[in-house]
């Protein structure tokens, strides 16, 4: 006796069977079987249960839809940076204030000085011209909020990534990224250097960078073999 | 002071009120995320297609007539976002991506590993019989209205639909035979 092919089963899920696939159904228990199978597993299908987005999702979406004028500015921002620890508030800031001023031209690769831990040219990229009218001085805002946000997304989702799962953390990347936060603080302070706010900014990142750095030391010290 | 209707916060967020975005996604976001999810059939692609879903839905709000529900309209943006996306990305590298770590909404009984053996199998499946089994058995959509969103005839949609159940069968097997034995109930869900 040949079976029901597996797509008959299929379709068997949303038609009557006709004479011959119902009398052969009767008759041949595997078939029957597989046809419940079928049913069953057309059944969880339906029922899948709907997912939450990971971590850091809305703060995401919050940045795009800012930064794209969909929503308003104020609320938002004040409770995404509420959410944010000082010190990446502080290199956002840094990156930022190093827009307005035009030494994020230290991040451009074409210039020869390069950020550690970061390659290539990227949203970062600011070209140091000075604005000789409103609407040139708005621009440049824009540009500079942008920056910002795309500062504040990245953090954000690194330290999501972080706090979602501790042990899968990994202090020699986060001490790495802390390293690039710090040459920006310093290209900061080397511009403004009597700037008390940018100085504080550094000191906290440095400090982080303090913790980073024995962190990523406890976990060599753990993973690999000295002797 | 009363919470404000779906209405209001539609009509708010349409005129850029973060608060009222940030009510709807969180009311929604689950529902949108599922489906663009399992279209995309990976992790990285699906928040970026749900990202747009968002941003097309939140863009196109003043828009909005209220003449269907704001569930489905806002599922068939996520729907269509997550196939156009899927036609300009190539997915082909990214398949053997490990299940997500993403965390399923509502109570999860002894039906978790059942759960994630057919999400894993649903990545499995080319992704026109995904896309197919995905909207007809799970999100419930016709064939006519499958051949609309996938610009296919319904009878393709169909037999689609049969050889991805058959796929999910086969792939699913050795689960579902071992489950059969233990009785019909460790299919529920």
């Amino acid at each position: 006796m040949e079976h029901l092919s597996p797509d008959t089963l299929a379709r068997l899920v949303d038609e009557a069977p006709d004479e011959a696939e119902s009398a052969h159904l009767d008759a041949c228990p595997e078939c029957a079987e597989e046809w419940a199978l079928v049913q069953a597993t057309v059944d969880a299908l339906g029922r899948l249960p709907d997912v939450r987005p990971p971590r850091g999702d809305w703060d995401v979406l919050e940045a795009r839809l800012v930064s794209e004028g969909l929503v308003r500015h104020e609320g938002g921002l004040r409770s995404t940076l509420a959410r944010t620890p000082g010190w990446m508030r502080g290199a956002a800031a840094i990156l930022l204030f190093l827009a307005g001023t035009g030494v994020g031209a230290a991040f451009d690769s074409t210039t020869g000085t390069a950020v550690p831990g970061r390659s290539g040219a990227g949203p970062m990229v600011f070209a140091a011209q000075e604005p000789t009218s409103v609407e040139e001085a708005a621009e440049a805002m824009r540009q500079a909020e942008r920056v910002f946000y795309d500062s504040l997304v990245r953090y954000r989702q690194m330290v999501d990534a972080e706090e979602g799962d501790v042990v899968s953390v990994d202090p020699q990347r986060r001490y790495a990224a802390l390293e690039y936060f710090l040459a920006a603080g310093e290209a900061a302070v080397q511009e403004a250097p009597a700037d008390p706010f940018m100085n504080g900014l550094l000191a906290s990142v440095r400090a982080e960078r303090q913790v980073a750095r024995a962190a990523a030391l406890r976990q060599a010290s753990r993973t690999q073999d000295w002797y | 002071m009363r919470p404000l209707s779906e209405a209001q916060l539609i009509r708010r967020a349409g005129d850029g009120d973060a608060r009222a975005v940030r009510a709807l996604y969180e009311r929604y976001a689950p529902r949108v995320y599922a489906v663009v999810r399992r279209i995309a059939g990976d992790d990285d692609l699906a928040q970026d297609y749900a990202q747009e879903a968002w941003i097309r839905a939140i863009r196109a709000l003043p828009t909005f007539r209220g003449d269907a529900r704001f569930s489905t309209w806002l599922h068939r943006i996520a729907v269509n976002a997550a196939l156009q996306a899927l036609r300009r990305t190539d997915t082909r590298a990214k398949r053997e991506a490990p299940m997500p770590e993403t965390v399923p909404v509502g109570p999860t009984r002894g039906d978790a590993l059942l759960q994630t053996r057919l999400e894993e199998a649903l990545d499995r499946l080319p992704d026109g019989m995904r896309q197919v089994l995905i909207l007809h058995d799970v999100e419930g959509y016709t064939h006519e209205e499958i051949g609309d969103v996938l610009g296919v005839a319904s009878g393709t949609s169909k037999s689609q639909l049969f050889k991805a159940r058959a796929r999910m069968r086969s792939l699913l097997g050795p689960i579902g035979r071992q489950d059969a034995e233990h009785g019909v109930e460790a299919w529920s869900i």
